[in-house]
């Protein structure tokens, strides 16, 4: 079969203005989920908007507790390979440039924002934000892009670099590990939903600390919405109007 | 119309020789992707500060030189200049080539390249990078309906290299817009950078096309009048001002935010100060601009050529300055403090690209080389003789 030219362009022509209309057009409806302040997770629980506080005058430099529980709660592994390692959560040190005040050591996640740049730049929905406004990446929906690393300023996500396999005592209750995704904390949202704390806030309780405090900011009455109320606190770039819901007291 | 348009032969050795050695890219692209894909991203020289490395660098850049490749097409249909209506055809193909190229390196960096159809199916239609799937296949469609006119419509020719005109013109502001539009790093974040991306997109399509044309003339000894590069010359000489321009009153906007000058001074003097003043300025904008300006040089093709040469090596620099300085600047959590962490916070983001990443990038060159040779060999996209049209001059030369 021989096509002359006029076919072979034509149908060039077709197929470009296929794939170009292709994405707008959907043969099954799928039920409807969205990348706005509602989400298609059930076990989520509407009207509660969790947030953490963090007492940065309790929290020490030695003291790696929240990332110890976090790596275990959530399998997360170390490559060492230092560019390469998954942080959900890690501990920064900050110096005065002037020196007027000793260093501060605390821990910085992902702060779960009210207007989140990394959900607002995901070309296929797979970051959403729950009805509680936990910060979620759908690890099915990923592919990979890395916009979302570009876009948060708190550098709170990271790729899985490294091909991993599920080690004999991992956590079942979180999804398993896949190289070439973005991820990222999810205030341990499997633990929310059985009514537990985050990992990381227990193990701040344990360790007698008591620097996190987590809790819902709708509920007037809980501990995290008397102290914000309260006591001066800070999130971090403030200016950047992302509303994140990490708050710090002593910085 | 001056010249018939035809085919070229495509049987020469040297012919051949040229598709074998775009082939071997094409095959080194390929075994790269998979050895990356087997291994995952840790075999590249990306990290978790610098996630879009060397191969997002050829992506974008082959991405924003087809946009930038209509320029012919559009300067004889949308602007009634006559003498580039012979090199239509050759430009909205050389536009899909390179775009096709471009776009395969761009899918085939993903973390997930399986997963590449889901952005068609699960779309965010606030994402920049949504509306730029949306942007390129819009292009791709029109520049092939843009080349049917050509060959067969040509009473619908100028609407539909009109639209394609518009068009380009909003791709690369959403190419540019990928950048512009992050607030979260100091680097980027400007309206400017689209309208710099488009600038770079207009010098670097032209210089690119001038070569392409120049040799594809020279290597089938067919006739190209001089007058005609020269003709582009003029027009390369406009937009790489244009370029000037548009980067000194990025840095001037910049400079005059006192928040911004530790940032803008880490640009011009930090570790990815020598990519912009050799790339972007020198090879991007003054070398070529004082090649074209100087009367010997300016007045021969060969430096014309040369000009041309260091316009697209510019644009590459141009883009991997963008990309690179803006992710490896540190993230700046708590002004006023120092930072430090296990996560190199408070630390500039080093990468050193490997060879998958480069062969990967060099793969996306050889698909859009491939796709201009077998172009250019099976339709008639050129005309048999490059003319000026009767009475045309070149109205200015250095």
């Amino acid at each position: 079969m021989t096509m002359d030219r006029r076919t072979v362009l034509g149908l060039g022509g077709a197929v470009a203005a296929g794939v170009a209309l292709a994405p707008g057009l959907h043969l099954i409806a799928a039920p409807a989920t969205s990348t706005g302040n509602t989400s298609p997770e059930s076990a989520s629980r509407p009207g509660k908007r969790w947030a953490m506080l963090i007492d940065t005058t309790r929290c020490s430099a030695d003291c790696t507790a929240c990332l110890t529980a976090c790596r275990t709660e959530n399998n997360v592994p170390v490559f060492g390979d230092p560019d390469r390692d998954i942080h959900w959560i890690r501990k920064v040190e900050l110096r005065d440039r002037n020196l007027r005040q000793p260093p501060i050591s605390l821990p910085v996640l992902c702060n779960h924002c009210e207007n989140p740049p990394c959900v607002h730049v995901c070309p296929t929905e797979a970051s959403f934000i729950r009805h509680d406004g936990i910060v979620q990446i759908d690890k099915h929906r990923c592919i990979g892009c890395r916009y979302c690393i570009i876009a948060c300023p708190y550098k709170a996500r990271s790729l899985v670099f490294y091909k991993t396999k599920p080690r004999a005592d991992a956590n079942h209750a979180v999804p398993i590990r896949a190289a070439g995704v973005v991820e990222k904390c999810t205030f341990c949202a499997h633990r929310l939903d059985e009514g537990k704390l985050p990992a990381c806030v227990e193990a701040c309780a344990k360790a007698d600390k008591g620097a996190m405090i987590f809790g819902d900011i709708n509920d007037p009455n809980s501990e995290i919405s008397q102290r914000l109320l309260k006591e001066k606190t800070q999130t971090i770039r403030a200016d950047l109007g992302l509303k994140p819901h990490v708050h710090y007291k002593g910085i | 119309m001056l010249s018939e348009f035809s085919a070229i032969e495509g049987r020469s050795p040297g012919y051949w020789k040229l598709v074998a050695g775009l082939g071997v890219l094409v095959l080194m692209g390929a075994g790269s992707f998979l050895y990356v894909e087997h291994h995952g991203h840790a075999v590249t020289g990306m990290n978790n500060q610098i996630v879009w490395g060397l191969p997002h660098v050829f992506a974008i850049s082959l991405l924003v030189m087809a946009s930038g490749a209509l320029n012919m097409g559009s300067m004889s249909t949308v602007f009634a200049v006559k003498q580039f209506e012979q090199f239509g055809r050759f430009s909205a193909f050389l536009s899909i080539a390179l775009l096709i190229g471009g776009l395969a390196v761009l899918m085939l960096d993903l973390g997930r390249p399986d997963a590449m159809l889901l952005p068609m199916i699960h779309m965010n239609f606030r994402s920049m990078f949504t509306w730029n799937v949306f942007l390129y296949t819009g292009f791709m469609t029109l520049c092939l309906l843009y080349l049917w006119t050509m060959f067969e419509y040509k009473q619908y020719k100028k609407f539909v290299g009109t639209a394609a005109f518009g068009w380009r013109l909003v791709l690369t502001t959403g190419t540019g817009s990928i950048f512009g539009v992050i607030q979260g790093r100091e680097v980027f974040g400007s309206a400017i950078t689209a309208p710099t991306f488009v600038a770079v997109s207009l010098t670097s399509g032209t210089a690119l096309g001038i070569l392409l044309l120049a040799y594809t003339y020279r290597m089938t000894r067919r006739e190209l009048d001089d007058r005609l590069i020269f003709g582009m010359r003029n027009a390369m000489i406009f937009f790489l001002v244009l370029v000037a321009y548009l980067l000194v009153v990025e840095k001037f906007t910049r400079f005059y935010d006192p928040a911004s000058v530790a940032v803008q001074t880490w640009i011009l003097t930090g570790p990815w100060a020598w990519l912009y003043w050799l790339g972007v300025w020198g090879a991007g904008v003054l070398i070529p601009l004082g090649l074209l300006f100087n009367r010997t040089i300016g007045n021969s093709v060969s430096g014309v050529l040369m000009a041309s040469g260091y316009v697209v090596v510019g644009a590459f620099c141009f883009v991997a300055h963008t990309l690179l300085a803006g992710q490896s600047y540190p993230f700046d959590l708590f002004p006023g403090y120092t930072i430090t962490s296990a996560f190199q916070d408070g630390m500039a983001g080093t990468y050193m690209p490997t060879l998958s990443e480069l062969l990967l990038g060099l793969g996306g060159v050889g698909i859009s080389g491939l796709i201009y040779l077998f172009g250019i060999r099976f339709f008639r996209m050129l005309p048999a003789k490059g003319e000026v049209p009767k009475g045309w001059e070149v109205p200015w030369n250095p």
